[in-house]
């Protein structure tokens, strides 16, 4: 017998940090035109920004590391706000100069993440890295043991999409955006700094998947490692391009669906686990022969 | 009678290499690289510029769907992939020696390619990319599950080398030679290719696919030829590559072996063929020779050197977005301009002069 509400819940919360996790990589690609690839990095680098400043906020007793509530909040804050510069100055060093060219954007993201892959081996050795848990304790719903942080990624992410939308939809620089994504140059005329714009974006995009790193990070495994951008970055492309490049509703949704056909292959065939990274690749495909922009893209243009 | 033949291939071989500058490069380079295990070497190097060759031969294969067609493939480890596993499982289970297996994975190599393309065509731009980017990790995950018959992470181990007869120093430098005709033979057929009419129609898709469309050129069956051929080359390269390491084994299907290709293009420079094949010898000196040998990193700073390489390519690539090598030949053609405009503007001077006499 299938446990159809472990399905319903667990889903939902791996959909809605999936979500959150591929939102910056569709922003940055609807408002600029980069596909970022170092997305995965921002989300390795919101793990490990989280357990060191959570480690200098924290007291050691007795040999065990005791963290403040208070002091993991500041921790999860500060860990977002560095990987939102990180990114920015990444944008600003390195995708900025070459925005132009589709192809040398993709070499320099790449190179990019290896680089920060390289700087994390160089700073915290290859072992895993320990991230603290946000809260204890757990409740059980539906006679399904759930655990608080569980519980508070889910709420998290779900407002932070709704102050994403309200950010984009009401304030003057989410205006920009929009206009930004629709036509740069006309843009450009009336007025809007697109650098700033896209530096802006890219921070955006870069405390997104940090948030989304930490509640991956702290929720599933408990560790960290240089190597654990790889797979965010294949799931968020793969979200993205489900729901179409670009759209933010599509991601959302596109993350629901990855996040709950996940949980439905892993709860009925337990034994496939090494296939498992291969279902969001096999959905998209399936998508992208129906609907070759996605579920929410735009049509195909013939011209660029 | 046999010397006036003599000199008249001589001067037909003039006439078609020594006097066209970048064939006469060719050449130079060609015989530089026989030349280089004479000089006596040590069998590291060979080694190591015998990767190279094969890396030669999988980036002008990547050059030619992407730099010529515009197909943006950052999945190309899946031919790589497909050349290894499918030359490695004949011999696993047939038994077939190992210059039937490799023909036979280039046509399946070349069938994927095909393959591949179909469900490519329908998407384009960065689409195309990421979700090629997703065939090999999906090829590598069915390979981790079957593990009965692909092995696992360990692969397909124990495949026969090139020379199994000879010595370990004569077999490494009969790979090379072996490699580095390979390269030759396919750089000459990727070349012709690029530069035949086939290669004007694929430069003219990677323009403008609509403006082609429209002047009759059936687009598709162009896209799918340069999949395939792509295809083609890559698995060769990775059915050699595998023979030559006696493993095949899901590593060759990592996005390392996808970024390669694309990494020594760029340095290279993109969309010239030769660009590639040139970019692979810079990233061999770049990764093996200068960052180990020429500046000696110690062993605890391990992780520094493939840092240090990534640095190097990102600022190749922020500095020079079409690579290195188109850099350079677009500077000479300037010159070359400039000087042609200099000769005009000389004339006309002259004519003025000549007029107000």
């Amino acid at each position: 017998m299938v446990d159809v509400g472990a399905i319903i819940i667990n889903g939902a919360i791996s959909g809605a940090v999936f979500s959150l996790l591929a939102l910056g990589f569709t922003l940055i690609y609807g408002v600029s035109g980069v596909v970022n690839l170092a997305h995965g990095v921002f989300f390795m680098l919101g793990a490990y920004m989280f357990s060191s400043f959570s480690s200098l906020l924290g007291e050691e007793v007795e040999g065990i590391l005791v963290v403040s509530p208070l002091a993991l909040l500041l921790s999860v804050i500060l860990a977002a706000i560095t990987v939102a510069i990180v990114a920015a100055i990444v944008y600003k060093l390195a995708i900025g100069p070459v925005i132009e060219d589709e192809v040398a954007v993709l070499v320099v993201t790449v190179s990019i993440a290896i680089v920060f892959q390289q700087i994390i081996l160089l700073l915290f050795t290859p072992a895993f890295h320990p991230v603290p848990s946000l809260l204890r304790g757990y409740t059980i719903f539906w006679g399904l043991t759930l655990t608080y942080q569980r519980v508070m990624s889910f709420v998290v992410s779900l407002v932070l999409f709704a102050i994403l939308w309200i950010f984009i939809a009401k304030t003057k620089i989410g205006g920009a955006m929009r206009a930004v994504s629709q036509d740069r140059e006309v843009a450009m005329l009336m007025g809007v700094n697109t650098e700033r714009l896209y530096m802006l974006t890219m921070a955006i995009s870069g405390a997104f998947a940090a948030i989304a790193g930490i509640f991956i990070a702290s929720t599933t495994t408990g560790v960290a490692n240089a190597f654990m951008w790889l797979e965010p970055l294949a799931l968020s492309f793969s979200i993205v391009i489900l729901g179409g490049l670009g759209s933010i509703k599509g991601t959302i949704v596109g993350g629901f669906i990855i996040g709950y056909s996940e949980i439905i292959v892993t709860t009925i065939y337990p034994e496939i686990g090494a296939i498992v990274p291969a279902v969001p690749f096999g959905i998209m495909l399936l998508v992208l022969t129906i609907r070759p922009k996605g579920l929410f893209g735009k049509r195909i243009e013939m011209e660029e | 009678m046999v010397t006036t033949y003599l000199r008249r291939a001589y001067s037909s071989f003039a006439a078609h290499v020594f006097d066209i500058p970048p064939r006469l490069l060719a050449l130079l380079l060609l015989s530089f690289l026989i030349t280089l295990p004479l000089t006596g070497l040590n069998p590291y190097v060979i080694s190591v510029m015998t990767s190279a060759n094969i890396l030669a031969i999988f980036g002008a294969s990547w050059d030619l769907l992407v730099g010529r067609t515009g197909q943006m493939s950052l999945g190309h480890a899946l031919f790589f992939g497909i050349g290894a596993y499918s030359s490695a499982l004949l011999f696993e289970f047939y038994g077939l020696p190992l210059w039937i297996t490799i023909p036979l994975a280039v046509v399946i190599g070349a069938a994927c390619g095909l393959l591949i393309g179909f469900p490519c065509l329908r998407t384009k731009g960065p689409y195309l990319a990421l979700v090629s980017m997703a065939f090999p990790l999906i090829l590598s995950s069915i390979f981790y599950f079957f593990d009965d018959i692909f092995k696992g992470e360990f692969g397909i181990r124990g495949l026969p080398s090139f020379f199994p007869s000879l010595a370990t120093k004569d077999r490494m430098l009969g790979n090379y030679y072996l490699t580095l005709l390979l390269l030759f033979i396919s750089a000459v057929i990727l070349y012709k290719i690029a530069n035949s009419h086939t290669g004007i129609v694929f430069v003219s898709i990677l323009d403008d696919e609509l403006a082609s469309k429209a002047s009759g050129i059936n687009v598709t069956k162009y896209k799918l030829m340069a999949f395939t051929i792509s295809g083609l080359f890559a698995s060769l390269a990775g059915a050699a590559y595998a023979h030559i390491l006696g493993v095949a084994n899901p590593p060759l299907l990592s996005l390392t072996w996808s970024f390669v290709p694309v990494i020594v293009t760029f340095l290279g420079g993109i969309g010239t063929i030769y660009g590639p094949i040139i970019g692979a010898y810079i990233y061999y000196l770049l990764d093996r020779y200068f960052l180990t040998i020429i500046i000696e990193i110690p062993y605890e700073l391990i992780y520094i050197r493939l840092l240090v390489f990534t640095l190097i390519v990102a600022i190749i690539v922020i500095k020079w977005p079409r690579g290195i090598g188109r850099f350079v030949t677009d500077k000479l053609e300037d010159l070359q301009e400039g000087r042609e405009i200099e000769e005009i503007m000389a004339e006309r001077e002259k004519k003025k002069k000549k007029k107000q006499k």
